[in-house]
Parts: structure tokens; sequence; C-alpha cells
């Protein structure tokens, strides 16, 4: 069997609730030792995948494998797949420590108090946390809170974490923080951890793989490098917030947008013609200059400063937002006036076009 | 010339009208009272007359009677099991209400349900006993018809029995409320993670679930407990004289104007309320948790 590598496999879960199709028909497979992270806005059933890997939520329909196992109806607190809840879901009436052991005192391990003790002193030390011990979980910070859940989620030695937006409730300084953290954590435990956000900045960043979700369907899993670059589908690209999208007619290997007509050497399969062009391929000229290729007249709005890269609003007489990211490593950003038309270009290699036809 | 009131003294002097009438009307009508009962139990009572001479003989008089002294301890042990029994019955309802029904509408029917008796008077509740335990009553007729028995039970009425019965169901709903309020306010992800960590569901109820709902059973257990030991009404009306209660003695007393020995009895059962109260609130810090 083809399960000696996987941690847990999900074979055609469906999932309503009422009338509402949480989950259709999903299926996925996780390696040993991987990062997953899961993408998708809400209501598309990101939460629902986990509930059901951890036996929260039974499905209507398909099988849950974990290590080989069916698990499909075994109960959650016999399953020995770790959960941290976007709220952490501490024990409020516990201290730092007795949160950490609950699950090796109350659990099914047999341990004695002192194997106990010694491996929770271990996990509060590994995830930074010395000399919190006896807090109580009220009186501690927000990034504590975090640590705290994951500790006491880690120190049951899990093959498979899975993570619901675990940096959601987190101030923006400290999710990077925290998200550095939980990959060095994760490499030293070489454990499998499944991550559900909502953002996907964090998705590229933290996933080896990320598996993007849409209305209960995985619509395309991949690489960062693979999703960010080739997006499958438009909701994909939309979804990255990283490309400007056109809906237009593609016909006869040309694609006639709102920038013109344009010749396309390859199209991706979709239900509808979309035309992306991602912020950084975009160049911007003054208008006087000649131009041949995609063009589109847009004033510009207002510039944002990113740090490492600067993302300059334009607006088109359609009112429609286009944005242009400019790389500081690319040198100094040229600078536009407010309410000026510029011409907005690119090469129309570097763009990604899907289409009901494809070339 | 008038100085204009800085914010501190215009936040007093709001504060003192707020606070006025209510401090006017506990002052009048309960610490006055309460002192008035305390100062009455040393007085002088002859058969038909009483006077303020102090004297310690209506304490010594409580003291040395095994009458006064028995409903002492009857008192407290129908408060014992009273608190028992609406802690065993109460609980698991709660529970149920509290916990198990997910939906918010279904969980505040039935806490509605649980209050439908109280839309009728103490009294009729309590008398309404009589005609379902009495030795002609519904009860013994129903196990008769099914001839589960061939005698009526006789212990069901105007028996110590019969005053449990009453209390336990007069009183239950107050410790069903609060501790279905506490075990509505525990997060579910709680639970959930403590089931994910490998709990099964007795672990999880000891160690998670009834320590958080500890608060709602404190404050049901004061409710209970300072209901119960000022009763006379359910004693008095269902157990035919058997149980006397330190309130059927005040009742008594009072009745045949012995203000003097009323007044004792007031300030033991005052007295021990207040240990009860104060024994209940060393449990949970009530302050942090509600």
């Amino acid at each position: 069997m083809a399960t000696e590598t996987s941690v847990f496999r999900l074979e055609g879960v469906t999932k309503c609730y009422g009338d509402v199709v949480a989950l259709d028909s999903v299926t996925l497979t996780a390696d040993v030792n991987e990062y997953i992270s899961l993408l998708g806005p809400s209501g598309s059933g990101k939460t629902t995948i986990l509930r059901v890997l951890a036996g929260f939520e039974a499905p209507d329909a398909g099988r849950v494998y974990f290590q080989g196992r069916d698990i499909t109806r075994v109960p959650a607190h016999e399953r020995g797949i770790g959960f941290v809840f976007q709220n952490f879901a501490l024990f409020p009436h516990l201290t730092v420590l007795k949160n950490v052991a609950f699950g090796l005192k109350h659990g099914t391990d047999t341990l004695s108090a002192a194997q106990i003790d010694a491996r929770c002193r271990a996990m509060i030390e590994m995830v930074g946390l010395n000399g919190l011990e006896d807090r109580a979980v009220d009186q501690i910070s927000g990034g504590q809170s975090q640590r705290v859940a994951l500790a006491r989620t880690l120190v049951m030695q899990p093959r498979l974490v899975l993570l619901d937006e675990p940096l959601g409730a987190l101030d923006a300084n400290l999710r990077g923080r925290m998200r550095n953290e939980l990959r060095t954590i994760r490499e030293q435990m070489g454990v499998t951890f499944l991550h559900v956000t909502g953002s996907e900045t964090e998705a590229l960043a933290m996933g080896d793989r990320v598996v993007v979700l849409d209305t209960g369907r995985i619509i395309q899993t991949g690489t960062p490098d693979q999703i960010y670059g080739s997006p499958a589908t438009p909701e994909v690209a939309h979804f990255l917030n990283r490309f400007n999208l056109f809906e237009g007619k593609l016909a006869g290997g040309v694609f006639t947008g709102p920038f013109g007509t344009v010749p396309v050497h390859a199209a991706c399969k979709a239900a509808r013609d979309v035309y992306a062009v991602r912020y950084d391929r975009v160049q911007v000229k003054q208008v006087s200059v000649p131009h041949s290729g995609p063009g589109i007249r847009a004033h510009f709005v207002a510039s944002e400063y990113l740090g490492s890269s600067v993302i300059n609003f334009f607006e088109t007489p359609e009112r429609r937002v286009l944005e242009v990211e400019h790389h500081l490593s690319l040198g100094a950003p040229d600078t536009y006036e407010p309410r000026q038309d510029y011409l907005l270009t690119w090469n129309p290699e570097q763009a990604i076009v899907f289409g009901q036809e494809t070339a | 010339m008038m100085a204009e009131p800085t914010a501190p003294e215009r936040g007093s002097s709001t504060t003192m009208w707020l606070l006025a009438p209510g401090v006017i009307w506990m002052v009048l009508f309960l610490v006055l009272p309460i002192l008035m009962i305390v100062y009455v139990s040393f007085w002088t009572q002859t058969t038909f007359n009483i006077s303020p001479t102090p004297t310690l003989a209506s304490w010594k008089q409580f003291f040395a009677s095994d009458t006064y002294t028995g409903s002492l301890w009857t008192t407290v042990r129908i408060w014992l099991i009273i608190l028992g029994l609406t802690f065993v019955v109460g609980y698991p309802t709660a529970l149920y209400v509290g916990l198990f029904v997910k939906s918010k509408t279904l969980s505040t029917v039935l806490l509605v349900i649980c209050v439908i008796p109280f839309w009728t008077s103490f009294l009729i509740r309590v008398l309404a006993w009589r005609p379902m335990l009495g030795k002609e009553g519904a009860i013994n007729i129903i196990l008769q018809k099914l001839h589960i028995i061939s005698q009526p039970i006789e212990v069901l009425l105007f028996t110590e029995l019969s005053v449990i019965i009453g209390m336990t169901q007069i009183y239950v709903v107050f410790m069903v409320g609060p501790v279905a309020f506490m075990l509505g306010r525990i997060d579910r992800n709680i639970i959930e993670a403590a089931r994910d960590l490998g709990a099964g569901f007795g672990r999880i109820f000891w160690k998670i679930i009834f320590p958080l709902s500890l608060p709602g059973v404190v404050v049901g257990s004061i409710f209970v407990s300072v209901m119960v030991l000022g009763e006379f009404a359910t004693s008095g009306a269902l157990s035919g004289r058997k149980v006397n209660l330190l309130g059927n003695i005040i009742v008594t007393q009072v009745g045949s104007l012995k203000w003097a020995m009323a007044s004792v009895v007031g300030v033991i059962l005052t007295v021990f309320m207040g240990v009860v109260i104060a024994g209940f609130l060393r449990i949970v810090d009530l302050k942090r948790e509600l």
C-alpha cells in the first residue's frame, strides 16, 4: 500500500451542514515531515477539513486514514492527532505547566509523574516559556498563550498537528516571529503540520506545499512557487492577491480585454476568460511615450511603502484599481503625480491567461 | 465666592446620592431590625409580659431544652439533605441544559420550563404536594392501579420524607440556574482541546467541566441554603408537625408572643447562615469568576 510515507489521507470526504456543502469530495494526502498550508477564503471549508481530521466532525461520505489506518469512526480522543485552536482554547483554571501536562496526565498514555514533569518542562523550555510554569493562563500575553497551546499539543508527540489559523489572534509583529518559530519547532520535531490560513502571504511563506481550497473543493496543490508562478485558476490568482485580473475574451490565440488585443502563447483551461498580470510585472510609462503591445490608461491614486517594495495604486476611467509593485532592490522608485494619467504596460509573455479554449 | 466643585468632589457627591436610597432602606429595614432582634433576645420574658431588663434566661432555656436543640439539629440535617439532593438532581439537569443542548433557544426554553412552577404562589406549590403524596393521593392511586403495591404507602405524606420531597422540588431550580449559566459560558473549544489531548468524557468532566462550573455550584448552594435554613412553610404544611425546623419554632414563639425566645432562635439562625455563606465563599473567589 502507498500509505508507508503518508501521514494522513482523505478520500472523497464530503461534509454538509444542512444545505451548505462545506466539503465536496476532498481527496488529500500528506507526507511524513511536511509543512502544508491550507489556503482559502472564509467559508471555503478549510476549518472543516481540520475538524474532520481531528474527529470533531464525522464526514457524510468518504474515508479518513491516519498512518495507514482507517480512522473515520475513531473518536477524537483516541486519534493522537494534535490540534491548535485559533483562540488557543487554554484551560482557564489551570497554570501554564498544568495546561501543558494535561494530555500526558489525563490521556491514554501511562507515564509516571516524574516522566510527565520532565517532558513538560523540556517542552516549555523548547517553546521559550521558562519561568512562566506556575502562571495562570490569564496572566500571560497573546504570544505566550500561543506557545502554551503549541507546547500542550506538541508534548503529546503527535505525528500530525493541525493548526487552525494559529497566528490570526496575534499582532503583526508577533505573527512574523511566530512564523519562524513554528517552522523551526516543526523541523526539530519532524512532524507534519497542516496549517489553515486565510492569509496568502502566510500560506506561501510557511508551506512546503500549499493547498488552495474554494467552496469545499481543492482547486490547486503545489509548492509555493508553483502556486505563485502559475495559479491554476482565476480564483487561485485572485486569492493570492498578487495579480491584476482582467475579464475579456480569448479566441483564436488572441485575448481581447480593456488593454487591447494581445496574442496569447499558452492558456490554462478555466471556466471563464481571465487575463492575469502580476503586480511586479507591470511597467508604468508616460502617456506620450509610444508603445506596442498591451496598454491601459489609468491615473495615479496613491502609493504604499512596504519596506522592500512600493505598491502604486492606479485607477482606470472605469474606476478599476490596478496595483503596480516596484521592488526597491531594482532601484529607487519613480514618483508619480496624483490624478495624472499614465500608461500601464507589460510584456505579454509574462502574463497568465485563463480561457475556455486553450491555445 | 463659591468655588467650582472639582471633578472628584462632584463624583463623590453623585456616588452619595446614588447610594443613599439603598443605604437608608437597608439601615431602616435590615440593620436596625437585626440589632433589635439581638437586643430583644436578652430581654426578660414572663408569661404575659416582656420587659427590657437584660437577662440570659432565654439563651439558657434554648440550650437546656431538647426540643430547641433538637430542632437545631433537624434544621441542619434537613438542610444538608436538601443541599445534597438539589445538587444530585440539579447538576445533571444543568449539564444537559447548559452544555449538551447546542441551540441557545432550546436551552432558554428549557430553563423557562424549570421556572414554570414559580408562576404560582409558594404556598400553593407546597400544598399541591398533599393530593400528590397523600394516602389516597395521586402516587398511591397510580401505583395501586398498576398493581405495584396493594396497600397505600403511608410514609409519603406527613413525614420527614414528604418535607424532603417538597423542598427538593421547590428549591432545585435555584441550583439548576446558576450551574447552567456557568456551564453555558464554557468555550466549546476547550472541551474539544481536552478531547484532542486524549481525555475521555469522565476525565474531561472531572478535570475541566466540573471545576469551571464550581462558581455556579457555590452560588446555587448559597441560594438553596439561605432559603432552606429559613424555611417553615413546607415543613409546616407537609410534615404534620412532626418536623420542627428553627423557622417553625420562631413562628410558634411569635404566635404566643414569646418575643425573647423567638429572637434567640432568630439570632442563632442568622449567625448560622452567615457562617454557611462565608464557608461557601471560601471555596471559590466569586469576584474573579463572575
